[in-house]
């Protein structure tokens, strides 16, 4: 069967999303997040990955929820969108789940969620919902103006 | 068997390096000839030297089976034959010899070619039939390199100027890339150093005598201290000497100077001057059009020259040295300096300023620089097209560099580049404003203090610091950057900065010291954000921002505040 998505998933809040594994590069604990003024606010900075700099993007405040304090199941989840290297910061990191493109569903029309726009799609595993990022349209997409402007100026 | 292991393509690799090198002595000797040549001495020893040259080189490239090398080496060593026996250089022979040469180098950038370049027959035959010994049939020689010089001209053949080395070095060639991969894998070091002293932290509370922890963290420490000279080793590995740049430019000269039919002498001093490899790379362009300038520009003939009461030769000085932070490289000529007068009339017939105008002795120099400004009355082969002055003030200003010129009517002209000893290592002041460390580039810092509150005044509700009777407009870094920082309410720890004789007070939490950081672009991560010019890496691990002071003095002066404080202490409020 060649028609399996791998996925990683991780919790935000209640929820539990996903993002195709091709694009993350590494997770990492969470570190030290240097903050840098006059960027968007769900920016939270930038870390320091080996000699590396990069961007760190809290998808919290991005989904327009409630910043949480960083406790020790938060993850930054490293990922290549494009050619820009960029962290997402997630409540918990918690498998790498295989899905067959059958179970996975166009996004509903009602989701309770502000992150509608993000959504690629949504993975049923038993009774088990994974909401499935497009992570291209978390970092550009047409509401995300700002967050493109500040990442490509 | 040493012979089975060995790698042709790294063999073939170690024969160039050599060749190179080879060249650069045949180059060499060559030019001295030359000199001999036009002060009838001769010096047998600087002919052996270039015997011994041309004979390694023949050597190694024939058990690399490159025939063509070596075959036009051989010649080349008859050549010196000839003149060993007949004990004096004729033009003709180092004319010979250049060609050669540069055949030579065209052969080595691909020595395992098909097919030999098209004119290597040619020029094989003329140094077979010149290189016979002694035979005094001046006047076919004279038709002969007559013949050879009108087609070289002619040939037009881009000749790729090979990095030249005199004097034998161990040296090794790295890919920059290689380098930078390594100093990020240090980055990570440091990183674990940091986390391992955690651990320790950690065990120390566990460990009831504490000895394990207080081994660990010796332990981190050592580690810590070894990353940071490996890191400071890497910067150092990216230095290296000018001379590198440097060693292409006799020949330049030289070539130059004959075309224009002009006697030009080049001392170059300096040439171990270090810099980053990334200036040295691109340094090249500019300073070779400087000293084409010069010898077209610059230097009468000698003619002219004689007529002044000058030497014939025109001399041309090349130096570099290094200045506390930056690197100076001056190129200056004793020839007719630049005609100011000139200058305003081409630019009036250029359109770049009114006839009306007046205009102070700088500002006609700085005209030079204007692009598309020639003074060239024909466009000559040389200088007078293509890159012109405008393009060489980018390329320094393109290496955070100042390019000055000072000219004196008979006397000279003289350029002096100021360059950044690095692009990627600046010395800074690091402060802190809240939690975040800030570094502060320390070419652009006057002083720092700390303030009294009550020493701060306001006028016209910006804050100002009176600094020895000057006004100094404050910005509130915190302030500026919109973060939510409480002010401290007793004294402000204050940075003066000055850029371009302007200067700010930036108002900061604390002072942390200075320290060598290696600037990293932040751009490509969160794009430009005004005030913010990178970021660093310290060795702790941490990110500091790098302030752009420029940007924060320019937006200082811009919003008004200073025009009106110094309005109102002209007027005296």
């Amino acid at each position: 069967m060649a028609d399996i998505v791998q996925i990683a998933s991780f919790r935000i809040g209640a929820e539990e999303y996903g993002v195709d594994i091709s694009q993350i590069q590494e997770i990492i604990r969470m570190m030290e997040v240097t903050r840098v003024p006059r960027t968007p606010d769900y920016v939270d900075g930038v870390i320091n990955l080996r000699g590396q700099l990069i961007p760190i993007v809290d998808l919290r405040t991005r989904f327009g929820m409630e910043r949480a304090a960083p406790t020790k199941d938060t993850r930054i989840i490293v990922t290549d969108v494009g050619s820009k290297r960029i962290g997402i910061v997630v409540d918990s990191a918690t498998e790498v789940l295989s899905i067959p493109i059958e179970a996975i569903e166009q996004a509903p029309e009602i989701i309770a969620s502000a992150a509608t726009d993000y959504i690629q799609g949504v993975g049923k595993i038993g009774d088990r919902l994974v909401i499935l990022l497009d992570l291209t349209m978390v970092i550009s997409g047409a509401q995300a103006g700002d967050l493109e402007r500040s990442l490509s100026a | 068997m040493p012979g089975e292991s060995f790698d042709r393509a790294e063999f073939i690799a170690y024969f160039r390096d050599e060749a190179e090198e080879l060249l650069g002595r045949i180059e060499s000797s060559s030019l001295e000839l030359e000199k001999q040549t036009a002060a009838g001495t001769f010096d047998a020893e600087i002919v052996n030297a270039l015997f011994r040259a041309l004979h390694t080189l023949k050597g190694n490239a024939a058990m690399l089976g490159f025939s063509d090398i070596a075959e036009v080496a051989h010649r080349l060593e008859s050549l010196c034959d000839r003149m060993r026996s007949q004990r004096t250089v004729q033009p003709q022979d180092v004319e010979l010899l250049f060609a050669g040469r540069d055949l030579l180098g065209r052969l080595l950038a691909a020595p395992a070619r098909a097919q030999a370049p098209s004119d290597m027959g040619d020029l094989l035959e003329r140094l077979e039939a010149y290189a016979k010994p002694a035979q005094d049939d001046t006047e076919a020689f004279e038709a002969e390199v007559a013949r050879m010089l009108a087609e070289q001209s002619a040939a037009k053949a881009p000749v790729q100027p090979l990095p030249l080395q005199t004097g034998r070095r161990r040296t090794i060639r790295v890919d920059i890339e290689r380098l930078d991969a390594l100093l990020n894998l240090v980055g990570e070091l440091v990183v674990n150093r940091t986390r391992i002293s955690e651990i320790a932290a950690t065990l120390a509370q566990a460990d009831r005598d504490g000895t394990i922890a207080k081994a660990l963290s010796e332990s981190a420490g050592l580690l810590s201290r070894t990353a940071g000279e490996i890191q400071e080793s890497l910067m150092r590995i990216r230095m290296v000497p000018i001379g590198q740049v440097f060693e292409r430019f006799p020949r330049l000269v030289r070539d130059v100077a004959k075309a224009r039919r002009k006697e030009v002498a080049l001392e170059i001093a300096g040439a171990q001057t270090e810099l980053d490899k990334t200036i040295v790379d691109e340094i090249g362009e500019p300073l070779m059009h400087l000293l084409r300038n010069c010898v077209d520009h610059g230097i009468e003939s000698p003619e002219d020259r004689q007529a002044a009461n000058k030497p014939r030769v025109g001399k041309i000085e090349l130096n570099a040295y290094h200045e506390g932070n930056q690197i100076i490289i001056e190129i200056g000529d004793d020839g007719s300096g630049i005609d100011l007068e000139q200058v305003r009339w081409r630019a009036i017939e250029q359109g770049l300023v009114s006839a009306q105008e007046h205009l102070t002795e700088q500002e006609l120099v700085e005209l030079i620089f204007a692009p598309g400004f020639t003074t060239a009355d024909e466009v000559s082969d040389v200088s007078g097209r293509g890159m012109g002055m405008d393009v060489v003030k980018k390329s320094v200003s393109h290496l955070k560099g100042h390019l000055e010129v000072h000219t004196e009517r008979g006397r000279g002209t003289r350029f002096t580049i100021k360059l950044p000893l690095t692009l990627a290592i600046i010395n800074a002041l690091l402060v802190r404003i809240g939690d975040e460390r800030y570094a502060l580039p320390l070419d652009s810092v006057v002083e720092s203090q700390s303030v009294g509150v009550d020493a701060i005044r306001t006028l016209y509700g910006n804050e100002i610091l009176m600094l020895r009777g000057e006004i100094v407009p404050l910005v509130r870094i915190a302030e500026f950057f919109g973060l939510n920082i409480q002010r401290n309410p007793e004294k402000a720890m204050v940075v003066i900065v000055s850029v371009q004789g302007r200067q700010v007070g930036l108002v900061v939490d604390a002072f942390e010291g200075e320290q060598e950081i290696v600037i990293k672009p932040l751009s490509d991560v969160v794009g430009r954000i005004a005030g913010i010019s990178g970021a660093t890496i310290l060795g702790s691990g941490a990110i500091a921002l790098i302030l752009d002071v420029h940007a924060l003095v320019s937006d200082a002066y811009a919003s008004g505040k200073v025009a009106r404080a110094e309005y109102s202490a002209v007027s005296g409020t």
